[in-house]
């Protein structure tokens, strides 16, 4: 259908359109025209993709010159193919009504080597890390010199022949998934991954994960040089700010500084052997040093590159300091600075320190000053290049160390350093590890707000939406958010806040052990395995509350009670162990047996996997998934959130666990056909604090009513819901309540009724 | 507002309203001159599992079943005369057929009334039941429609093996499988439903489980691939005895039987090969001839040429005040219904009750002039 958003004319590949849909794409209209940037909640399984794409794609082809690209970034392959079905239902529609005259758009998801590689030796590694350094043992530059000297030495053919024909010839338009390159590189013989990271500038339309725009490391490699006029949207954006920390955030512990022992042992070796065989080599890279890292510098100014956050602005500035320009000296610095870590490691108790207090100390000891310091990475990049290393992979910890310098002497701010003589949960066993851990998601980020016209943060849960600005440090344009509009209520939240003996139901620190609340929870469990079909996902706090519930279960007998309706599956923190589990978790559900899957907030299942229909009748929440609050790292953070932004601890602890809860119970429901019950078994749910951060499309069905509820009660109410839910629902039911057609859109009474809808924060 | 409320602020109504649509919607469905599987061959399979005794039907979900089942099975014989049913029960995961596939309601009516009695427990197993129906259904002639319709109160099922597998078979063997869920719905009997082109529907309340049972009271259209033949019959008139020497003899349907049931000097003889038997309809077990009475094919008239969907108009159309004609109350709803025949008008409930129970329209048969229009318009 055509539809009219504020002006542009917006090709919508479905007959019908939910009215929130149109919503979304008038609010994302906005801020393309104010070019700025924009936070946005909308339900999953209510089209935020196509309804992305539809208007984005528009608005490029009636304004060619404002927006030339879009980068679509999300978590996961699957994630990202989804986009990409998408993308190509819109551009099929597109021929279908303008023929000939569709705009010519080049659309490309972009993946890891593992994912695209299609060297019949290369590609049969499993483990992503050795697809790389494989890929990179056969394609670095000086491989392939050594290979025109010498024949046998080997290299990729598919890399060699796209290198000689590729480049000058660029992809034809159209869109290409993973499969769809490794297709396109196998009938020209060209390398897809490389095709598609060279074709990344100039396609019109980029699909990809978050760590190649947010993780520096990665950034600067793949997107650099992408267009300042772009859309960048970040879906499934709840998690973004931990995102931004974890790729500014760097361990180090004991074992790290051993391999990099042995990898400033390795090099120095190399560099002796350099020494005798071609001095030249060495001296050609002192002098580029002296030149300093001016280029960089010209590209940054010139607006033609990504900023990197590691590499800040007024290092680009200057030269390489004298006392690292040669090579061994550069080495022997390196081994200062990393025997001074070692001393560093040896502590008796938890240290707690900022950059410039760690930089003074480490002045006075070993008189290594900041400068230096703060060109560790890049003058490590530029030995490794010139030692023409092939096994990049095994100087992992040595990069590691060099970056931490490099960081750590750069921010003296938004970072903290955290030495920890054992973990928390084996005070015995001494296990030191250095933690220089980002507080400051905004650090991360801020290259991209900055460079790109217009940033789009969305999700289905995002809410309380004010957080995100704060967190994130930007100012949008729009913030709102949309409920979903139903013909027939498929949600059922609800607070089950006791047990039948009235016992409140929390999993409070003081009253987690009580024999009474974990029974409770039994009790609820097995009451909603007798009623529910099919699946039930539960989620836990933590894993050491689950085992220990679990434990306190069986002696209950709960468990036996449980299997007589469903079998139970327990997610554990062995991811191979989980994918079965899973696996098997499905087929129960599958073939009628029932099943119940015990699993944790923020844990694998919580976030990337869908319980779509009869995967997922019922969704019980067992506490409120509060962080670790003991953590040294989070007390950081939260220290310098309410420093910084004012953010007081709580609000943000809260908000924080909220937003899991939301995650966790928003897993039942990925569409409007679908349905589900939402438990949440803790009586501080209820709490106006905790109930005003649910996304509002929850929010709006948790009556108050359903806000104290006992098991027996809840599982009245679960029962009359199922039955309704049974009964048959087609598509008919929903038109014109919510389906709409460019007829009904088009009434006046409707767009006020769509108003109610969406709420601006 | 996409859900209206009730002055209570309950969601009640935008569901009842769904149902109720859906409800005329499936009379609209209704078309003639569709081949319909007229012999029906249907086991229906109860739930004994624990679940059962649940009392959310009142006094249980087993006993409330049990008395909508003697009902079903008395409207059964009356709709679908020369047609059969079986009983099939399963808990404790194993199956167990309590009632051989036949055709006398009062055999079925008596078995019901004794599982009354019977303890629920243990888990079901569709599949084993579903194994079980399909051994006997699997031998039925290919012109009959072979159907099996399940109860279920239980939300697991207990199975040996992969159920995919016996879903499979059953739609290669073209059995219909139905079922009426007790609580909710679950995935397995939905995707059943749906391969082998049977129905699913999950019940609200004891009425609405009569309602749903109702709707299997109906021949279902015939699938494509049931074999279509004229089918010989005989006619048999009960005689005191097939020759003049009133002589007591067995009759074939109890011949296996330990008791003197059966033994008499009445019932029906074939035409064919002078078998005897005491009830009808029934297949020969002698020579394998249908043996039906008339009136009995004459009672499956009405499914083959229903009587057709009347006209929904606005009342204010019609004008203030309409009576409708076969209650003869003053219409309140918004529409009303017009015979296209007799130009009559009638509500909305009498509408529901002429098309579902009467099957022929009061004011066409109350003059003779429409009544035989009507006729010729039904077989041409």
């Amino acid at each position: 259908m055509k539809l009219n958003i504020d002006g542009l004319l917006v090709y919508f590949p479905y007959d019908y359109i939910y009215p929130e849909q149109y919503m979304y794409m008038l609010e994302l209209k906005k801020s393309l025209d104010a070019k700025g940037h924009c936070a946005l909640e909308m339900p999953s399984g209510t089209g935020k993709t196509i309804s992305l794409l539809s208007l984005i794609v528009a608005y490029m082809k009636a304004n060619p010159l404002e927006v030339t690209k879009l980068i679509y970034c999300s978590r996961t392959v699957p994630e990202l193919e989804k986009v990409v079905a998408e993308l190509k239902n819109l551009m099929d529609y597109y021929e279908q009504q303008l023929g000939k005259g569709k705009p010519k758009i080049l659309g490309l998801a972009l993946s890891s080597r593992k994912n695209l590689c299609i060297n019949p030796e290369v590609s049969q590694e499993r483990d992503g890390k050795n697809v790389d350094a494989l890929c990179h043992k056969l394609t670095a530059s000086f491989v392939r010199a050594n290979h025109k000297r010498d024949a046998t030495v080997p290299v990729c053919s598919f890399y060699e022949s796209y290198d000689a024909h590729g480049k000058e010839m660029p992809l034809p338009e159209g869109v290409y998934g993973l499969d769809e390159l490794q297709e396109y590189g196998r009938k020209k013989g060209f390398c897809p991954y490389f095709l598609a990271r060279h074709a990344i500038t100039h396609a019109n339309i980029v699909v990809y994960s978050y760590y190649y725009l947010l993780d520096p490391k990665i950034a600067e490699v793949v997107s650099k040089e992408l267009s300042k006029n772009a859309v960048v949207v970040f879906d499934e954006a709840h998690n973004i700010d931990n995102v931004c920390i974890e790729s500014m955030s760097i361990k180090i512990t004991r074992r790290t500084l051993d391999k990099c022992q042995q990898n400033i042992d390795g090099l120095s070796k190399q560099i002796q052997r350099l020494k005798d065989c071609d001095a030249e080599r060495l001296k050609t890279e002192y002098q580029k040093l002296v030149q300093g890292l001016r280029d960089a510098n010209i590209a940054r100014e010139t607006d033609v590159i990504l900023a990197n956050p590691v590499l800040p602005d007024d290092v680009l500035k200057e030269a390489v300091p004298g006392n690292i320009r040669t090579a061994e000296h550069f080495l022997g610095f390196m081994k200062r600075f990393l025997e001074y870590m070692k001393i560093r490691l040896r502590v008796q108790h938890v240290v707690s320190e900022s950059p410039p207090s760690f930089l003074k100390d480490c002045y006075q000891k070993v008189c290594i000053e900041r400068k230096p310091l703060r060109f560790c990475a890049e003058r490590l990049n530029s030995m490794m290049r010139t030692l023409e290393l092939v096994e990049i992979h095994d100087f992992s910890a040595l990069s590691l160390l060099c970056h931490f310098a490099t960081l750590v002497s750069t921010y003296a701010k938004g970072f903290v350093l955290i030495i920890e003589p054992f973990d928390d949960r084996t005070p015995t066993i001494s296990n030191p590890i250095l933690h220089f851990s980002c507080m400051d998601a905004s650090i991360a980020i801020k290259p991209v707000f900055d460079r790109f016209q217009t940033v789009v943060i969305t999700s289905g849960t995002l809410s309380p939406l004010e957080m995100y600005p704060r967190i994130l440090d930007f100012r949008p344009v729009t913030m709102a958010t949309f409920t979903m509009t139903l013909a027939r209520t498929c949600i059922c939240p609800m607070v089950v806040s006791k047990g039948n003996d009235q016992v409140a139901m929390t999993s409070k620190y003081e009253t987690r052990e009580d024999v009474a609340v974990i029974r409770n929870y039994g009790n609820l469990l097995v009451e909603f395995c007798s009623i529910v079909p099919d699946g039930i996902v539960c989620f836990f706090t933590s894993y050491i509350y689950m085992e220990s519930t679990v434990a306190a279960w069986y002696e209950q007998g709960i468990l036996d009670q449980v299997q007589k309706h469903k079998l139970l599956f327990i997610e554990t923190q062995d991811a191979a162990e989980t994918s079965l589990a899973l696996l098997n978790y499905q087929k129960a559900c599958e073939n009628g047996r029932g099943a119940v899957l015990l699993s944790v907030a923020r844990g694998k299942v919580s976030e990337g996997i869908d319980f779509d229909h009869h995967f997922g009748r019922a969704v019980i929440m067992f506490g409120i998934p509060y962080v670790y609050t003991q953590s040294k790292i989070l007390k950081a953070r939260l220290e310098y959130l309410r420093d910084q932004y004012q953010i007081r601890e709580n609000d943000f602890l809260t908000f924080d666990a909220m937003r899991h809860a939301a995650q966790c119970v928003g897993r039942a429901l990925r569409g409007k056909t679908d349905y589900g019950i939402m438990v949440f078994a803790d009586k501080r749910f209820a709490r106006a604090d905790k109930r005003s951060k649910i996304p509002r499309w929850i929010q709006e069905y948790l009556k108050d009513g359903l806000c104290n509820l006992s098991v027996d009660e809840a599982v009245q109410v679960s029962k009359r819901f199922l039955r309704q839910m049974a009964q048959p629902f087609s598509r008919e039911d929903q038109l014109g309540l919510s389906l709409l057609t460019v007829e009904q859109l088009d009434q006046e009474d409707t767009k006020k009724k769509l108003q109610s809808r969406m709420q601006y924060v | 507002e996409a859900i209206q409320e009730d002055e209570k602020g309950s969601l009640q109504a935008s569901v009842d309203d769904i149902i109720s649509k859906a409800k005329k919607r499936k009379l609209l469905e209704k078309i003639k001159n569709v081949r319909l599987g007229m012999m029906r061959h249907l086991f229906l399979i109860i739930d004994m599992s624990e679940a059962m005794s649940d009392q959310d039907l009142k006094p249980t979900r087993l006993l409330s079943t049990l008395k909508l089942l003697e009902y079903f099975v008395e409207e059964y014989f009356d709709q679908n005369p020369i047609s059969q049913l079986g009983i099939i029960i399963t808990k404790n995961k194993r199956a167990e057929k309590v009632s051989e596939l036949g055709g006398n309601p009062r055999r079925h009516i008596t078995t019901l009334q004794s599982l009354a009695d019977k303890v629920c427990h243990g888990e079901p197993s569709l599949q084993n039941s579903l194994e079980l129906a399909h051994q006997t259904l699997r031998h039925m002639p290919g012109h009959a429609s072979r159907e099996v319709l399940v109860v279920m109160g239980s939300l697991t099922t207990c199975d040996p093996d992969n159920i995919i597998s016996t879903i499979s078979m059953l739609r290669d063997g073209n059995v219909r499988c139905s079922v009426i869920g007790l609580a909710a719905e679950v995935c397995v009997c939905k995707k059943l439903c749906k391969e082998t082109h049977g129905s699913y529907s999950v019940i609200l309340d004891e009425c609405h489980f009569k309602d749903l049972l109702t709707q299997h009271v109906t021949p279902p259209p015939a699938t494509a691939s049931t074999e279509s033949s004229l089918i010989r019959m005989g006619f048999p008139h009960h005689q005191l005895s097939a020759d003049k020497e009133e002589r007591p003899s067995m009759c074939m349907c109890h011949l296996d039987s330990k008791n003197s049931q059966g033994f008499s000097s009445t019932g029906y003889f074939c035409p064919q090969c002078k078998s005897k038997y005491c009830e009808l309809p029934i297949e020969c077990k002698a020579c394998g001839l249908t043996l039906v009475s008339a009136p009995h094919l004459a009672r499956s008239y009405h499914h083959l040429f229903p009587l057709d969907q009347f006209r929904e108009i606005p009342t204010a159309q019609v004008g203030s005040n309409v009576l409708c004609f076969s209650c003869q109350t003053a219409v309140q709803e918004l529409n009303v219904y017009i015979c296209d025949n007799c130009e009559r008008i009638y509500c909305l409930d009498c509408d529901l009750f002429i098309h579902e129970t009467l099957h022929s329209c009061p004011g066409c048969a109350s003059s003779r002039q429409t009544q035989q229009s009507a006729k010729m318009a039904g077989f041409s």
